[in-house]
């Protein structure tokens, strides 16, 4: 499957519909609120906390859902369906991925 | 609310006097009686009195849940301003009104206890005629991006809307405040959403507030475990929001017809309020001797022919609210409403009245109703409309009242020979001046000179030797 990092229809019916200062405001609280799913998802690995780790991927994949970012959703999915991971190279990825999503949405945010 | 009793206990305006726990306004000293409404909504004005208080918000405080026109408030404003001088309370057009009369401080000691309620809500500026209610959302949510998305989307449609991060703090509020519908994630600390369904589920109160799930859980297994626990609906994240207005303002209006519903069962039969249930009416049935007033709006055939028909729908409701009004804010209870006509019973309230009591009460409605048509005119002339009249029918007797019919559709039904006495005497009125009141010797006699009254020839009745003595209400000074 390919997805691109950020679904242009999703970002544009989000800007029509919530204001673009608004989107804005609303990236870069994700930009805060993203750094301590990702580091939850670590902390529940290393204790074997299954349930944690879902949540913090499921939340992670509904915020990136809502700004179109299609693959970082997708991969945040993978984890919450896919149960504890064998060890952390996925959250690493998903870690990337979320720096690449974080700059183009705040590229698209204020151009 | 009994919040609002509280937050302004005493407030001394020049030569007025408010008293809100004790629902009492007095003018140099003395007490002044004032409608329910009237006073209700001097209350709503007096404690906004920093700023100018728009109609859609007054009517919101004063007629609660129920949709009602301009008019009403109109005439109840009239009312007002006949008490406290013209001058008591600005009309700003296009805004509001707002009452203008300095509080007394020295002494007046909590006059503005509550600086919360003093500022008041920001009130939007409502532009053209969609005068949508506004609504009072929660949205129970604990990721911060989709809480601050979801209350965006809703406050863009027009709504106030509150926020929570966990389902207890989402409970307390619904517990505590006044909140038309909760939008809530599923996922959260401290209890999530199906814990607060199912607090709900064991909560009649709480049941009233629809509830919209808003999750991206998978699987329609969640979906079917939130209806069964009673939400009304469910949203798949991330929120569509033609979806969202959509469900939003089905399920708001839903909730406001079940508010106004309940509302209307409430004045037409109080008794159904304490779940006296209508599976038999001998649980309400009561026997006593009481007193009956019937009023009508005269020549309603003529009125609807030369208007249209929304028009004189609307008079109708105008007009019923307005015999509500008076016939609440003198403890009468209404028996039958027949859209021109309003009959009520007093005197046969839980508590046995003193007797004359029932008969005063029923008096004191009339003379109301007689005032509140007089004000209503007023509004009407100043539209080129023509004005309306009612005509009174009195009469106090023993009646039997309770509810009757099958448990899926009651009535609350009065029967007894006053009912018929009223009823007669209204047709009488209707063929004497404007705004006549007629009431019969029984009341007269109860009212034992309380009332000015001109003594009018006797009604023969059918199927009765003895005449009934006719007196008629001399118009308040």
């Amino acid at each position: 499957m390919s997805h691109t990092v950020i679904d242009p229809h999703t970002f544009d019916e989000l800007q029509a519909n919530a204001g673009a200062d608004f989107v804005a405001e609303l990236v870069d609280t994700f930009g805060d609120e993203a750094p301590p799913l990702l580091a939850e998802l670590r902390s529940a690995l290393a204790a074997g906390a299954a349930e944690r780790f879902r949540r913090a991927a499921h939340s992670l994949k509904s915020n990136s859902s809502t700004f179109g970012a299609t693959r970082l959703a997708a991969m945040a999915r993978e984890l919450e369906l896919g149960g504890l991971p064998a060890g952390a190279e996925p959250i690493d990825a998903l870690a990337q991925e979320f720096e690449t999503t974080l700059a183009a949405l705040q590229a698209l945010a204020r151009p | 609310m009994s919040a609002h009793s509280a937050l302004l206990e005493a407030g001394h305006f020049g030569r007025f006097e408010i008293v809100l726990s004790e629902r009492r306004l007095q003018v140099d000293g003395q007490p002044v009686p004032l409608g329910s409404r009237a006073f209700d909504l001097l209350a709503a004005l007096v404690t906004r009195r920093d700023r100018v208080v728009p109609k859609d918000e007054l009517i919101d405080v004063v007629w609660p849940g129920l949709v009602v026109e301009d008019n009403n408030l109109q005439v109840q404003i009239s009312a007002l301003r006949k008490v406290l001088g013209a001058q008591a309370i600005a009309t700003v057009p296009g805004r509001g009104y707002q009452f203008t009369i300095a509080a007394v401080a020295p002494g007046s000691s909590v006059v503005n206890a509550n600086a919360t309620e003093a500022k008041g809500p920001r009130v939007h500026e409502r532009t053209g005629a969609g005068a949508l209610r506004k609504s009072r959302l929660l949205v129970a949510d604990d990721n911060k991006v989709n809480r601050l998305l979801l209350c965006r989307s809703l406050e863009l449609m027009g709504h106030e809307v509150a926020s929570v991060d966990n389902g207890r703090a989402a409970l307390q509020m619904l517990r505590a405040e006044h909140v038309d519908m909760l939008l809530l994630d599923l996922e959260m600390p401290e209890m999530d959403g199906f814990g607060l369904l199912e607090q709900r589920a064991a909560d009649p109160a709480l049941l009233d507030v629809p509830v919209i799930v808003t999750s991206s859980l998978e699987g329609a297994a969640q979906v079917a475990r939130c209806i069964e626990l009673g939400a009304d609906d469910y949203l798949h994240k991330p929120v569509n929001p033609v979806l969202l207005k959509a469900r939003v303002e089905s399920s708001l209006e839903r909730k406001h017809l079940r508010d106004r519903q309940r509302e209307l069962l409430a004045r037409l039969a109080p008794e159904l309020r304490e779940g006296a249930a209508t599976s038999s009416g001998a649980t309400s049935a009561r026997r006593g001797e009481a007193t009956l007033l019937l009023a009508r709006l005269r020549d309603v055939d003529a009125l609807a022919s030369a208007q249209p028909a929304q028009e004189t729908i609307e008079l109708l409701s105008s007009w019923t609210t307005l015999m509500l009004d008076a016939i609440e804010s003198h403890g009468g209870q209404v028996h039958q409403m027949t859209g021109d006509g309003v009959a009520a019973v007093f005197g046969l309230a839980a508590e046995p009245s003193r007797d004359g009591d029932a008969s005063w009460a029923a008096v004191q409605a009339a003379q109301e109703m007689i005032e509140l048509v007089a004000q209503f005119n007023a509004e009407r002339s100043s539209l080129g409309k023509a004005p309306i009249a009612p005509s009174i029918g009195i009469a106090s007797g023993e009646v039997v009242a309770g509810h009757a019919g099958t448990p899926r559709r009651a009535t609350y039904v009065c029967v007894g020979a006053a009912v018929q006495r009223a009823s007669r005497l209204e047709a009488l009125a209707a063929d004497r001046a404007a705004g006549a009141v007629l009431i019969d010797g029984a009341t007269h006699a109860a009212l034992a000179g309380r009332v000015a009254t001109d003594t009018v020839p006797a009604l023969a009745l059918p199927g009765s030797a003895k005449e009934v003595p006719v007196h008629a209400l001399k118009a308040r000074a």
